[in-house]
């Protein structure tokens, strides 16, 4: 398969992990449906230039073409599609067991002894009273920011 | 879960009490018992106290090879206190009385 | 004014064990600051004070969180529309 797969040569600096198929394909010698194989990519010099021009067009244009007609070749039987979805799933499970637990690290470990720590004596009454009372005043320094005014705002022209 | 659990009901004024892992709730019992919300809550506040630290000038308020931990114990404190703390991925709340009013 | 309240930080710095203190909006924004604590701790604080709201189930009591260690402890309350952070040291 891989019909869908552009020609352009980019991320070339990817891990060839990444874009590797889970599961090797059956038959790996098996006719692209683009069709790309009736021509002959490599121009012989010996042709003129215009007939070199015009096969590298025609070469490029092929390669851009999804012959749709042809992907009949590639139409699965159901039974296949459930055979392929376990497959996939299996090597997926597989895959997945190897992989870092990046959400396990995201607990930090502060004790050892939970019990221990949990059991220990609260914070204190007064301080709690003391931060209480801090908030409260820290309300009502915030609270008096407001516009001191000392003229009239609005002035009243005179008006004849 | 017993011996998850089994020094949690020996606390002293304890009301019951939640352990949580990343997937939910582990064990549970009193107050706290199947306390889905609290479990949630606290699980956010945790991750949220974990980003907490203080900048290198405060370094002599830390004790000696605690760096990476911000702190030891988080304590929400109303009528009652909820006191919480983490070990082994696992989060562990209690829900004690206030040893004064 | 505002030095209303940077009078006020600066009362609170004399009391024994204070070693910092924060004033931050609901956003996070950083009011005042002094010490241990600074710009870089608002954000944490508010949302701390904001998801600690969620347990209570009376709305007009707003709970004190701790954080505690060993040196000291980190005590946040909210009023109203700021939040406040402490930083007390074990005496």
């Amino acid at each position: 398969m891989g019909c869908c797969y552009s020609n352009e040569d980019e991320n070339t600096s990817q891990d060839p992990d990444e874009i590797k198929p889970l599961i090797p394909h059956p038959n790996p010698i098996s006719k692209p449906p683009n069709g790309t194989d009736w021509i002959n990519p490599s121009v012989p010099s010996a042709r003129t230039d215009e007939q070199a021009i015009l096969t590298s067009i025609l070469v490029k244009t092929a390669q851009n073409i999804i012959d749709v007609s042809a992907a009949d070749s590639v139409v699965m039987e159901q039974h296949e599609y459930m055979d392929k979805a376990k497959q996939y799933s299996t090597k997926l499970t597989a895959v997945s067991t190897s992989l870092p637990q990046k959400k396990a690290l995201a607990l930090p470990s502060l004790t050892t002894q939970p019990h221990q720590v949990l059991a220990s004596d609260l914070v204190s009454y007064s301080d709690i009273q003391q931060v209480s009372k801090i908030a409260a005043y820290a309300y009502s320094a915030i609270s008096q920011i407001k516009v001191d005014a000392k003229e009239e705002l609005v002035v009243q022209f005179a008006i004849p | 879960t017993a011996a998850l659990t089994a020094g949690l009901d020996r606390i002293p004024d304890q009301l019951g009490y939640l352990v949580i892992s990343e997937d939910g709730v582990l064990a549970s019992a009193g107050e706290l018992e199947n306390d889905e919300h609290t479990a949630s809550v606290i699980m956010q506040m945790v991750r949220t106290a974990n980003r907490f630290r203080l900048s290198g000038s405060a370094d002599h308020f830390r004790s000696p090879g605690s760096e990476d931990v911000p702190f030891k114990r988080m304590s929400v404190l109303e009528d009652f206190v909820l006191a919480v703390t983490v070990s082994g991925q696992k989060v562990f709340v209690v829900k004690r009385q206030h040893a004064h009013p | 004014m505002e030095s209303t309240l940077e009078q006020h930080l600066d009362d609170t710095m004399k009391n024994p064990a204070v070693v910092g203190v924060l004033c931050t909006d609901q956003q996070g924004h950083n009011l005042g600051c002094r010490g241990s604590l600074s710009d870089e701790h608002g954000g944490v604080v508010s949302v701390l004070a904001k998801q600690a709201a969620a347990l209570t189930r009376d709305l007009t009591d707003t709970p004190t969180v701790c954080l505690e260690s060993e040196s000291g402890n980190i005590l946040v309350r909210s009023h109203g529309t700021i939040t406040i952070a402490v930083h007390k040291i074990t005496s």
